[in-house]
This record gives C-alpha cells, sequence and structure tokens, in this order.
C-alpha cells in the first residue's frame, strides 16, 4: 500500500512540476490528428511562429518570478520595432546598428518601468498599464508624424526600405532555416538556454527566486530587493528588443496599432502554462518555452480545422483555466478527501494550535 | 458580587497541559490584575474566557449562570469584550463607521442613517467622557484614542468585563493617565476590568486587585493594597532554576564599541564587546533591544552616535555593508524573516554568501554542497541532504541552517535575535550549546531574548532595556528572574531614582 502511495506522490509530483509538457505533447496530438500532412518543416514551424511570444515569455517569466508582472511587453514591442525601423531606413540598412539600437531602446524602456517598481515601490500592475498605454500611444504618434521617408513611404506602418543592402540579410534572418530548423527558432532555443542557466546555476538567478518567494527573507539575507527588482525589468526590456528586432527580420515592417496587441496577456498566459507562480518564487524557463509553444500549437489547430481564428482566444483562454483548474482544484480536492478519511485532528491542525500557545 | 468565576480551568495543546487548573474570580466594578511572565498562560485563559478556544476542564460561571460551552458569540452576548493589543479597528474607516460596523443603522432601501449614527456616537463619547470626533479617519487617531474607541465599541455592544491586554505598551505617560481616568470613571459605574500588563508602576497605581499565574498554575491572588511589587515579582518568578551548561571562557580584543547610539525604537545605548564574548539583550516585549539589533545590522538608519567594529567606524544603514563588516542576523520570527519557502537548506543556506560573492556569477553545486556537510556536522543539522527542501525540516534544524548562514559569510559579529522562538526544548538546549561553542571558536555573540532562564545558560553579561534604552547591566552571576524582572519592569530605575531624590 506504502509503494502505492509513494507511486501516486511521484505521478503527482511529476504532474506539478512538469504539467507544461503533457499539456504541450496532448495539444500536439490534437494538432497531429487534424493535419493528416503533418510534415517536419511544419512541426519546426511551430519554432518560427513561437519565436517573438516566446522571448517576451521568457522575460514575462523572470519578471513574474520576482512576483511582479509586466504589461507594457506588448505596447513596447510595438515602439521598439517601429523605431528600430525608423533607424534602419536612417542608417541605410546597417544591421548592427538596428540590433543595438532595439536592444538599448528596449532596456530603457525597462528601466523605466524597473525604476518605478523597484526602487519607487510602485505596484507593478499599475506601472506597466501606464506604460503600456503610454508605449502605444507614442508608436502610433510618431508614425504620423515623422518624416514620411523615415516609415518607407507608407502613411500608418513603420516600413523597412526594401532596397537598402541590409534588408535581404534581414529577411533572410527572419525567414531562413538551417537544417529544415527556422533561424528565428533557433534564436528562441538559444535564449531558453541562456536563460535557463542564470535561472539554475547564477548566484542571480537564485536571488530573483528568492525574492519572489520571500521578499523580507531576501531582504534580511542582504540581498538588495530593490535593484533585483529592476534589473528584472531591464532584462525584460531587452527581451523586448530582441523580439521586436526579429520581428522586423520577419515581417519587414511594424504597424505600431497591431504589432503585439495582447501580447503580454499572451505572455503571461504562456508563462502561468509554463508553471511559474504569479506570486513569484516559483517555476522554470522550460516551462514557459513550452507554454508558448502550446499557444502557437493551438493557432495552428484551429487553421489546420478551417476555423474562423476568431475563436482562437477563446479556446486559449478555456485551455489556460482548464489546466489552472486541475493545478489548483487537485490538490484542495485532495485535501478534502484526506480530511473526511481522517476523522481526528491532524498533525498540523494540532501544529496550529502548537504556534498559538508560543505566542500567547 | 463576583462577576466572573473561573474555577480549576485545564487545558492542554496536543498532550502538553498549558493550564493546569487555574482559578480566577474577578468582582463587580474592579480592575483585576493577571499577572505572570510570558507564557505563564494568561492568554490562553482570556482566549477560553472569550470563546475563541475550547477549555478541557473546570468550572466557569458569569454572572452565577454556569457556561459549559463558551462560543465567540455568547461571550459577546453575556458582556465580555477583549480589548486586543493588535488593535482590531478599520484604519481606513471613520470612527463612527468603527462602531457601528455590522451593526450599521439603517432606513429605507439599505441606506444608512450616518447623522444617526454620528449623533449616538457623540452621545456615547460624551457619557464616557471621551473626547472624540465620530467623523475623523481612525488612521489618524493616535494608538492612545484607538484604544479608547475599542473600550466605547465594547460599551455599546453592553460588555460588562473588559479584557485589555497591555493596553499601555505604545502609550505615553498623558495617554495612559487619560485612559486610566476613563477606566476608573467606568469603575464606579460597575464595569469591571481583566488588565494584563508587565509594567509594576501602573499596575500599583490603578488596580484593586491581582491574581498570579506560572506555568499554567495559580499561584495566588488577593489585593493589591496587600502586598508590595517585590511580594508579585517573587510570585511570578518562584524559584530560580539551574544555571545549566554556562562556562566562563576567556574573551579577547573589543570588537564592537558604540557610544550613544540611537535609532527608530531605542535611544542612547553605549556598550562595549569583546572577541568572543556572548552578550545577552533582554526585556519586555518592545522595550527596544530587538529594534537596536536591526539598527546594528542596517535595515534602520542610525539616528546618532557612533559605532565601531574592529576599531573602524561603520555607518550602518544597509544590510549590504553590515554583512561587509562581518555582522550577521538571525532575526526574530522565522518564518516572516528566514525562511525561503520555495527553496531548498543549501540554496537558503548560501543566499546570504551569494551577495557577497555577487562578481563570481556562476554556481559551484558540488563545492556547496561539499561546504553545507561540513556544517552541517559542525551544527548537527539533522537534514538527508543539502537539496530537501528548508520547508521539510523542524524549526530548530531550520534555525541552525540560518545560523549557517551566516558563518558562511564569515561573520564575526553573529546577533541573535529570539533565536529560541518556536523551537522544541531538546533542540533549544542545542542552540545553546551551539552559542557557546561558536564563543569559542572566537565569534562575538548578542543574543536578544525575553526568557531568563536562556541568559543564565548562555550570557556573560547581560543587558537590560526599558523603555528604548539601557535600564541596567548585569553579570553573569547576577543575573537571575527577579532582578531582571525588576530592571526590565522600571522597578529599579524608579528606586534609583527615588533614592536620588
Amino acid at each position: 500500500m506504502s509503494t502505492a502511495k509513494n507511486k501516486s506522490n511521484i505521478l503527482g509530483k511529476i504532474w506539478s512540476n512538469y504539467s507544461f509538457i503533457f499539456v504541450f505533447f496532448m495539444i500536439f496530438l490534437v494538432y497531429a490528428m487534424t493535419n493528416s500532412s503533418l510534415s517536419l518543416s511544419a512541426t519546426m514551424n511551430i519554432f518560427r511562429h513561437s519565436a517573438v511570444i516566446g522571448i517576451t515569455a521568457i522575460g514575462m517569466g523572470l519578471v513574474c518570478i520576482t512576483g511582479e508582472i509586466d504589461l507594457s511587453a506588448g505596447s513596447m514591442l510595438a515602439f521598439v520595432s517601429g523605431f528600430s525601423v525608423i533607424v534602419f531606413n536612417k542608417t541605410g540598412g546597417n544591421i548592427f546598428a538596428v540590433l543595438a539600437f532595439a536592444l538599448l531602446m528596449g532596456a530603457a524602456l525597462g528601466i523605466i518601468n524597473g525604476v518605478l517598481v523597484g526602487v519607487v515601490r510602485m505596484p507593478s500592475f499599475i506601472v506597466t498599464l501606464a506604460t503600456m498605454l503610454i508605449y502605444r500611444s507614442l508608436a502610433q504618434y510618431y508614425c504620423q508624424h515623422i518624416a514620411k521617408e523615415l516609415i518607407g513611404g507608407g502613411s500608418s506602418v513603420y516600413k523597412m526600405t526594401s532596397s537598402f543592402n541590409g534588408y535581404d540579410a534581414m529577411y533572410n534572418f527572419g525567414n531562413g532555416k538551417i537544417a529544415s530548423l527556422p533561424i528565428v527558432g533557433l534564436v528562441l532555443i538559444l535564449v531558453t538556454i541562456i536563460f535557463m542557466y542564470i535561472t539554475n546555476d547564477t548566484k542571480f538567478g537564485k536571488k530573483i527566486y528568492a525574492i519572489g518567494s520571500c521578499e523580507k527573507g531576501a531582504f534580511m539575507a542582504g540581498i538588495n530587493v530593490r535593484l533585483m527588482k529592476m534589473t528584472a525589468f531591464v532584462i525584460m526590456g531587452i527581451m523586448i528588443g530582441a523580439s521586436a528586432f526579429l520581428w522586423i527580420c520577419m515581417n519587414g515592417s511594424s504597424d505600431p496599432a497591431t504589432t503585439g496587441t495582447s501580447y503580454e496577456m499572451y505572455a503571461i498566459a504562456a508563462v502561468v502554462l509554463g508553471g511559474v507562480s504569479m506570486s513569484g518564487g516559483k517555476g522554470k524557463i522550460i516551462g514557459v518555452l513550452f507554454g508558448s509553444l502550446s499557444y502557437t500549437v493551438i493557432d495552428k489547430i484551429i487553421i489546420a480545422l478551417k476555423m474562423d481564428s476568431l475563436i482562437n482566444n477563446a479556446i486559449k483562454g478555456v485551455i489556460l483555466i482548464l489546466v489552472i483548474l486541475i493545478q489548483v482544484a487537485g490538490p484542495q480536492l485532495k485535501e478534502r478527501i484526506k480530511m473526511l478519511s481522517v476523522p481526528a485532528l491532524s498533525d498540523k491542525d494540532e501544529a496550529v494550535y502548537d504556534t498559538k500557545v508560543k505566542v500567547n | 458580587m463576583a462577576l466572573l468565576e473561573m474555577r480549576g480551568i485545564r487545558k492542554s495543546f496536543s498532550g502538553v497541559p498549558v493550564l493546569k487548573g487555574v482559578d480566577l474570580t474577578v468582582s463587580e466594578g474592579e480592575i483585576h490584575a493577571l499577572l505572570g511572565e510570558n507564557g505563564a498562560g494568561k492568554s490562553t485563559l482570556m482566549n477560553i474566557l472569550t470563546g475563541t478556544i475550547p477549555f478541557d476542564g473546570g468550572e466557569i460561571k458569569f454572572e452565577e449562570q454556569e457556561l459549559k460551552n463558551i462560543s465567540v458569540k455568547l461571550s459577546e452576548k453575556l458582556g465580555i469584550a477583549f480589548v486586543h493589543q493588535e488593535l482590531n479597528l478599520f484604519n481606513d474607516l471613520k470612527v463612527f463607521e468603527n462602531i457601528y460596523i455590522n451593526r450599521e443603522i439603517t432606513g429605507l432601501f439599505g441606506k444608512l442613517n450616518k447623522k444617526e449614527m454620528i449623533r449616538r456616537s457623540e452621545d456615547l463619547f460624551r457619557r464616557l467622557g471621551v473626547k472624540m470626533d465620530p467623523t475623523a479617519m481612525v488612521s489618524d487617531l493616535r494608538t492612545g484614542d484607538k484604544q479608547l474607541l475599542e473600550i466605547s465599541k465594547a460599551l455599546l455592544a453592553g460588555a460588562k468585563l473588559l479584557i485589555l491586554d497591555e493596553p499601555t505598551t505604545s502609550l505615553n505617560n498623558d495617554e495612559v493617565e487619560h485612559l486610566f481616568s476613563i477606566v476608573s470613571d467606568l469603575k464606579k459605574k460597575g464595569i469591571s476590568f481583566i488588565f494584563i500588563s508587565h509594567k509594576m508602576p501602573e499596575i500599583f497605581k490603578y488596580c484593586d486587585t491581582y491574581t498570579v499565574f506560572r506555568n499554567g498554575e495559580y499561584i495566588g491572588s488577593g489585593k493589591i493594597a496587600d502586598t508590595t511589587p517585590e511580594g508579585v515579582t517573587r510570585l511570578m518568578v518562584g524559584h530560580s532554576e539551574d544555571a545549566g551548561s554556562y562556562v566562563k571562557r576567556e574573551t579577547g580584543e573589543t570588537v564592537l564599541n558604540l557610544t550613544h547610539m540611537s535609532g527608530k525604537g531605542f535611544r542612547d545605548v553605549s556598550m562595549e564587546v569583546k572577541r568572543g564574548e556572548i552578550v545577552g539583550l533582554t526585556g519586555l516585549q518592545g522595550c527596544g533591544s530587538s529594534e537596536f539589533m536591526q539598527c546594528l545590522f542596517g535595515i534602520t538608519p542610525k539616528t546618532a552616535g557612533k559605532i565601531e567594529v574592529f576599531g573602524k567606524e561603520y555607518k550602518g544603514g544597509s544590510v549590504h555593508r553590515a554583512m561587509k563588516v562581518g555582522i550577521g542576523l538571525l532575526p526574530a520570527n522565522r518564518k516572516e524573516n528566514s525562511v525561503i519557502p520555495d527553496m531548498s537548506i543549501l540554496e537558503n543556506m548560501y543566499l546570504a554568501e551569494h551577495t557577497l560573492s555577487a562578481g563570481k556569477f556562476h554556481l559551484n553545486k558540488t563545492k556547496e554542497l561539499k561546504k553545507y556537510d561540513s556544517f552541517q556536522e559542525l551544527l548537527n543539522i539533522k537534514a538527508e541532504s543539502g537539496n530537501m527542501p528548508i520547508v521539510s525540516l523542524s524549526g530548530g534544524n531550520q534555525q541552525k541552517v540560518f545560523i549557517a548562514r551566516w558563518l558562511n559569510t564569515d561573520a564575526e559579529i553573529l546577533l541573535f535575535d529570539n533565536p529560541t522562538q518556536g523551537i522544541d526544548v531538546g533542540a533549544k538546549e542545542e542552540i545553546y550549546k551551539l552559542i557557546h561553542t561558536l564563543a569559542m571558536k572566537g565569534k562575538t555573540i548578542l543574543v536578544n531574548t525575553l526568557e531568563i532562564p536562556e541568559l543564565q545558560k548562555v550570557a556573560d553579561r547581560c543587558v537590560v532595556f526599558y523603555g528604548g534604552s539601557i535600564a541596567g547591566e548585569l553579570t553573569h552571576d547576577e543575573i537571575d528572574e527577579h532582578t531582571v524582572m525588576m530592571y526590565s519592569t522600571g522597578l529599579a530605575n524608579d528606586k534609583e531614582s527615588k533614592e536620588v531624590v
């Protein structure tokens, strides 16, 4: 009996730690069934379509592990990608200038969020809600009020001038493949590996988890909580910069009205699906990767079934609720069953009394 | 006539008896002091009386009516009210809203009749002689007024017996005076009070009768007029316990030198501590010794005075700076301030060291595990491996991990704030031994504790705080419950100042 119990415990543990893998493979299975002609390249394309949202979600994951949230991600993506296009057009197609600018601008916007949340200690929900409005508004405003040649001649879209010599290189980077794996997908995998290293094997990573798990305790152990929170937001900004660069490489343009809309929400959903606790301190970066892959596959299922893509978000929402329902309701249900089977005071209850006595 | 009679009340928590048949009798219209050290069972008895916890045996009579089971509702209905130490008021609501919370006066469609509530509140305050504006925000009130508001609220609900749990800890003298002038008025109207306090001067000034508990036993009761502060203290303390495992050690050069240091919650602290010395800090709850430790560790800024560590001036105000000069703090409330619940034992232990060696980015897990193993042996941490979650350990073993946290940073000055809080007896002994071992190895240790037997076991000398400053200093041989109690209740000083006058 005890071995059976142990077994169910281990299974329960694997489920709670790695549910994101089960969820991904279940969704993938549905995709494979609906798509009779599933090819290797179609499978690899999942990585291509996950690249931007995946990298955004990894940055979001880091912020969420500290116990904060960043709602400005989508707007920041539009803002940074739009201005990166301007830099591309202005420098006559200098790829490195564009990349450096995208990363730096992301970092700068991240610092604004980070200082207000980490140093000034304003609630991150409010701060990033405000910067979400600001960043998108600025992206749209400058698109209308800047010299036309800088936005590629159009009127409401930031467009890279395709005649510049850097254009092809960037386009190939955004749409090319190495051994059937999309290059942007490779970037996503690389970023995931870097962040897995940072969160698992560095002192910085441990501090990020510590402040999310118990901020007071982390402070008492000498961790500079304000600086750490700010750094998390700056890294988030840099990730948005990288996402923005990938975006313009893939699309050659950025529409300030639609680029990255609701991306913060998708990123948060991927983070949660990946097992990161929104109250901080728990979760794995690899989970975030699987979370964002899962959402891309859902898109693909709907295309394969030739359904109206407007149903997309409804299905994503339902899956999110189901997965979290299992995570939250499961233990509660188990507790209920336990309480019914053990009528007397459990150890835990006595422990509560114990502490009460000591307090008294 | 006796308003309340409790006879032979017994209560055990998971087999450990906390109340071993205690008596308490309170008459109508008196202020009754309930006395005893921390853990004597006062609060447990009060929680039984207010129906928060059930009792195992004994007899309770209130107004001649025997009570078998008390629920919170019943005790409220009978007119028993508990004015808690942490006030149960809503800071963001107005005074009258607090008074009428959950029994609002309403009109048509549930619309609040604010005018009527304000009028009745004013009426109530006038009757009680309390000067308070019913429309003021509770957050703007002073602590003394909040206390009065709590009392007024209870009286409106028809309370006949009010329990005041250390009401004066955060009040200044004028506020105390004001509080008791109102309490005395109410007493004349036949309202009774149970007054829990550690401050002898107040007890002897305002109370009529007293009951003393010690370790869950009834020790004695009587009229305040028939006894003396020394007599009551002797009843509270009983025979002093065995001094235990204390060994005298050689001490080295001065490592910590404080001159007129002040900060939030304490003022004008001067002391000199030598290498290898164990200094006990004590006093009653809120006496400032814990605040002093936090300031020394850089959590709160120092407002005046000078700190010298190893002969060099250290300005404080930052935890990181404190760690760099070699200070480590084992904070009180382990759960809140030490434990990182989602992390393993190893990660919890290394957290502080990581902030000092942040330049070396990469974690060397095998090296860390090796170092953990050596600490595990030194501190006798009972755990399967460093990779187990910290929450799987018992309180005592967790505490050892946090001691290791500071040994790992090579801290020379260790501040232990209430290190044996929530730890069972056996583990306590281990912690005492550990403190000794560490001091023997040349660490300098400051231990802040409210438990005097603990000081007798470890401290070379003991500094007693009262009201934020040092009330006295005792050598190891002078430490006993009676003397410490005299200093920490402000009695010794009162006497001295009287003698000077």
